[in-house]
């Protein structure tokens, strides 16, 4: 009997040496069965969760329709994964393949006849060749994931140490300054008292750097858990827009607009606060030229929204995606010297989305950019 | 005291520029300050400074090609230049060194009366290079 036509269905598996091997394994039992049986159609189905995938089929015609099955609801499948056995009911046959961790699949053979002269435990032994094959391709992958993970971990390393290169020395070098004039004594009163409030903001300025960096390098190994209870909204904003007015240059001005009643939301009201701070931040450094910083909340039966609009420099439309990735600063010549790590919208928008939110941004007619983070109400 | 030692800060960093310049004026020099590199370019033809500080990151102009336009400029080439900035990897120095400035100080690793201490140092008549 000439060979049956073999396809690989597998898109996600890229090991050639496991398809090669599979799609020789199906060939050999088709053969084996072939003497005593007309066989339509060889597979290999892995297994995940209770369902059976086909991987690979060896057939008479092209045409075969890539099968899923639920294996609870198939008893032959059920019957061969669950004694290990090879089940044979006279039109398919099933070889459970064992792999390094018990079964991870199956082989059937389709065709009038079933099992015929072939013997049991010979195809028993193709299928665990198999398993063992797919088990190692396994692993393999299993080992560049891993590689993966780490050359991951090992860029964000890269791009802190910039950070701690670049962002915390400006406001360390502030610090220092100031606490050296203050010890000796020279700064007149006034002065005295600037120099305090400059040490208090950028020691706060370096917390947040820090805090942004640590929260980046735990979303990037364990994920963020937020830690949820009922919030007033419109107090979170209060206390970000609090938060923020040291920070205001003389020319930036803010409006707020609010809704009469509480907008209540279930929050982690830290990362919540954290999310518009980083917003309102963001307007006033984008707008360098000052204006009016517009924060609007409103909310529907549905959702909640905070709405943060500047008139500074805006976005490029064509750029703005690139703005919640992480260190996706867009650096132009407008913008390359302001100070920034590239972490604050794209762990505000992380946030808002573990939230079940969202926040999106897009142009402020006649300039500048609106961010808006929506919030389910709850 | 040098009454009439004219000092010109090119810094964008508000907070930084007002230090640095507290500390200069208590220092008895007179302080101007440019904003970007183009202002500060311009302030360094109009001002007549007597040194300038110049830092790297600023909008417009980056500090190196100010620091280029001022070798070119006659009225500006022979203006002592010091880079003071928070970058302080090797390249950026040698460039800078490279490119005529007197010393490359990291903002973080500089006490603010080592600004006065430099400017004395090139100002002061024996630090004069011969000509």
């Amino acid at each position: 009997m000439p060979d049956l036509a073999t396809s690989w269905d597998d898109p996600s598996t890229t090991d050639g040496a496991s398809r090669d091997l599979v799609l020789e394994a199906l060939r050999l039992a088709s053969r084996l069965v072939s003497s005593g049986t007309r066989v339509r159609e060889a597979r290999c189905l892995l297994l995940h969760n209770d369902v059976l995938t086909s991987v690979a089929s060896s057939r008479e015609t092209e045409a075969s329709e890539r099968g899923r099955y639920r294996v609870s609801e198939h008893a032959n499948f059920d019957r061969a994964i669950s004694t290990g056995q090879v089940v044979d009911d006279g039109s398919t046959v099933v070889v459970p393949a064992r792999g390094d961790n018990g079964v991870l699949g199956v082989i059937t053979i389709d065709g009038e006849g079933g099992l015929g002269d072939a013997q049991p435990a010979t195809l028993a032994t193709i299928a665990h060749i198999v398993g063992l094959g797919v088990s190692q391709s396994r692993a393999v992958n299993e080992l560049q994931l891993e590689a993966e993970r780490s050359r991951r971990l090992e860029r964000l390393k890269s791009e802190f140490l910039n950070i701690a290169a670049h962002e915390l020395r400006s406001p360390l070098g502030i610090i220092r300054g100031y606490t050296s004039m203050l010890s000796e004594g020279m700064l007149p009163n006034p002065d005295r008292e600037v120099a305090l409030s400059r040490i208090t903001e950028k020691a706060e300025e370096m917390a947040r750097l820090i805090s942004e960096m640590l929260e980046t390098a735990r979303l990037e190994t364990l994920g963020l858990e937020l830690e949820l209870e009922p919030v007033d909204l419109l107090e979170v904003v209060d206390n970000a827009v609090h938060a923020m007015r040291p920070l205001m240059g003389p020319r930036h001005q803010f409006a707020l607009a609010a809704p009469g009643d509480d907008i209540a939301v279930v929050a982690d009201k830290r990362r919540l606060t954290t999310m518009l701070t980083n917003l309102i931040d963001n307007a006033i450094k984008y707008s360098p030229a000052g204006g009016e910083i517009e924060i609007a909340c409103d909310h529907d039966e549905r959702e909640a929204t905070v709405l943060v609009r500047d008139h500074g420099i805006g976005i490029n439309a064509e750029q703005a995606h690139l703005l919640f990735t992480r260190f996706g600063r867009l650096v132009t010549p407008e913008t390359s010297h302001i100070r920034g790590t590239g972490l604050g919208l794209y762990l505000a928008r992380e946030s808002a989305r573990l939230h079940g939110g969202d926040i999106t941004v897009s142009p402020t007619p006649g300039g500048g950019s609106t961010f808006v983070v929506t919030l389910p109400i709850a | 005291m040098e009454e009439d030692v004219k000092v010109l800060l090119i810094e964008d960093d508000v907070a930084a520029a007002e230090m640095y310049r507290l500390r200069l004026v208590a220092d008895g020099y007179s302080v101007v300050i440019g904003h970007d590199g183009h202002e500060g370019l311009r302030m360094a033809t109009d001002e007549a400074p007597d040194f300038i500080y110049l830092d790297l990151r600023l909008p417009g102009l980056d500090g190196f090609e100010v620091l280029e336009r001022l070798r070119a400029g006659t009225a500006t080439m022979h203006i002592p230049v010091i880079i003071l900035t928070n970058y302080g990897e090797p390249e950026l120095r040698e460039r800078g060194l490279k490119l005529g400035a007197l010393e490359f100080l990291v903002k973080s690793d500089t006490d603010p009366a080592e600004l006065s201490e430099s400017v004395e140092r090139a100002v002061s008549p024996r630090a004069l290079p011969s000509i």
